[in-house]
């Protein structure tokens, strides 16, 4: 039986964009645990139950992702906060960055989410001392370095 | 007097984004200015200087305008739309070493870089970075722990040095250390705020996954102890920093003749 409505919950509904290097693909789970790892660590047992902080919508592709998570009416400064100390997913590296906040998932959806970013491109550019394969997303170039990547945008290309 | 907020990142080669990147998600954050905090290793290796000589200050008189330097910085406020200040942090163990670097960046009628600031962390280096009338942040002061007491701070506040409340801990760092980091955080606030020093806030990112937007450094800032309004005037006072360099180096550089700004005295 649901509950009579002044006792049921009330939520306020964040949109978050997510950002990786192209080499991470952090799932649905991994995100969540992280969510939750990071609000137990900044606000206790009893403000993270009190924030709940739930994973409702997620979706991740090319180094880029977006997700909805749900938080108790009045905990949204502390879910921000929880969120915001979200630094890596299964050990990759991931930015955080809450879009905005709605009353409604479907709100939340329309209004501030479903970019749908297209695969990204793989290309030789030309970065610092010599021409190394990158991972291209609009405005964002991920040269590889290395094992690891340096982030960079087109205008710090030479032409080739 | 400006309301943006500013962030101030470590860059390529020192961290792992470009100044571009950074940038350009500064932007995407909600920030209106950036400051690079390695602006003179960004400019050595300025990927717009072909032949791969670092740019030379000394040839450039009074005419040296550090934002213009092989436009690299200049063309990413224009491409993102995020104003990019030329900073420099000088990092070094000892006072004596950092006096040298500091004159060399930094003189009574010139300077290389719009911002700068000294890394402390030690009770040597803090005290030096506190007590000079060249410096403008003293960064990372908690890099070992307990090193700012109420004469720093005071000293800090008497010579206009902004001390930064680095966040970084606080949003990267796990466990003890991350507790540590917490403990010597809200001294230093008590302290800095009762004894009406100046200061910065920064999430010091050294890549742009690690940039945070303003409302999400209030929100962490109020989850440790900081009030909103403290947080805020951190972030907008790299900006007004900036603002007042600007208008000195203007002031000193451009118009030789004219009486020439000095670091020391009025708009602390």
């Amino acid at each position: 039986m649901p509950l009579p409505k002044h006792l049921r919950p009330r939520w306020r509904y964040l949109a978050v964009r997510i950002e990786t290097w192209p080499d991470a693909d952090p799932s649905r789970k991994g995100f969540q645990r992280a969510v939750w790892e990071s609000a137990r660590a900044l606000l206790g047992d009893p403000g993270s139950a009190d924030a709940v902080l739930e994973v409702l919508r997620y979706r991740f592709g090319g180094g880029t992702g977006e997700a909805v998570v749900r938080v108790r009416h009045g905990e949204v400064s502390r879910g921000r906060a929880a969120l915001a100390c979200v630094g890596s997913v299964d050990g990759h590296p991931i930015g955080v960055r809450v879009v905005g906040v709605s009353g409604t998932i479907r709100a939340c959806e329309e209004k501030y989410l479903g970019e749908t970013p297209g695969d990204p491109d793989h290309e030789d550019v030309v970065f610092g001392d010599g021409t190394r394969p990158a991972v291209v997303r609009g405005a964002a170039v991920d040269v590889r370095d290395g094992h690891a990547f340096a982030g960079a945008t087109p205008i710090d290309l030479e032409d080739q | 007097m400006t309301e943006d907020r500013y962030e101030a990142a470590v860059a390529h080669p020192e961290g792992r984004s470009t100044v571009a990147r950074l940038a350009s998600t500064a932007t995407e954050s909600g920030y209106d200015g950036l400051v690079v905090r390695n602006a003179d290793a960004v400019l050595a290796e300025d990927p717009t200087i072909t032949d791969g000589d670092p740019p030379d200050h000394a040839d450039a008189g009074e005419d040296y305008d550090p934002e213009d330097d092989g436009g690299y910085l200049r063309t990413v406020t224009a491409e993102y739309g995020v104003d990019v200040v030329s900073g420099v942090e000088i990092d070094v163990d000892d006072p004596s070493t950092a006096a040298g670097r500091l004159g060399n960046v930094r003189s009574r009628e010139r300077t290389d870089y719009t911002v700068v600031a000294v890394a402390g962390g030690s009770e040597a280096m803090n005290r030096f970075a506190a007590e000079s009338d060249r410096v403008d942040v003293l960064t990372r002061p908690l890099r070992r722990a307990g090193a700012v007491d109420h004469v720093v701070a005071d000293e800090a506040r008497d010579h206009g040095v902004r001390v930064e409340f680095d966040l970084s801990p606080v949003l990267r760092a796990t466990g003890g250390r991350r507790v540590r980091a917490l403990r010597d955080l809200r001294r230093l606030r008590e302290i800095v705020l009762d004894r009406d020093a100046p200061f910065v806030v920064s999430a010091r990112p050294d890549s742009h996954l690690r940039i945070r937007s303003p409302r999400e450094l209030v929100a962490v800032g109020e989850a440790v102890g900081f009030d909103r309004e403290t947080v805020e005037a951190g972030l907008r006072e790299w900006g007004r920093l900036a603002g007042r360099n600007r208008e000195r180096a203007g002031e000193s550089f451009i118009e030789p003749g004219v009486e020439r700004g000095r670091y020391e005295e009025d708009d602390r």
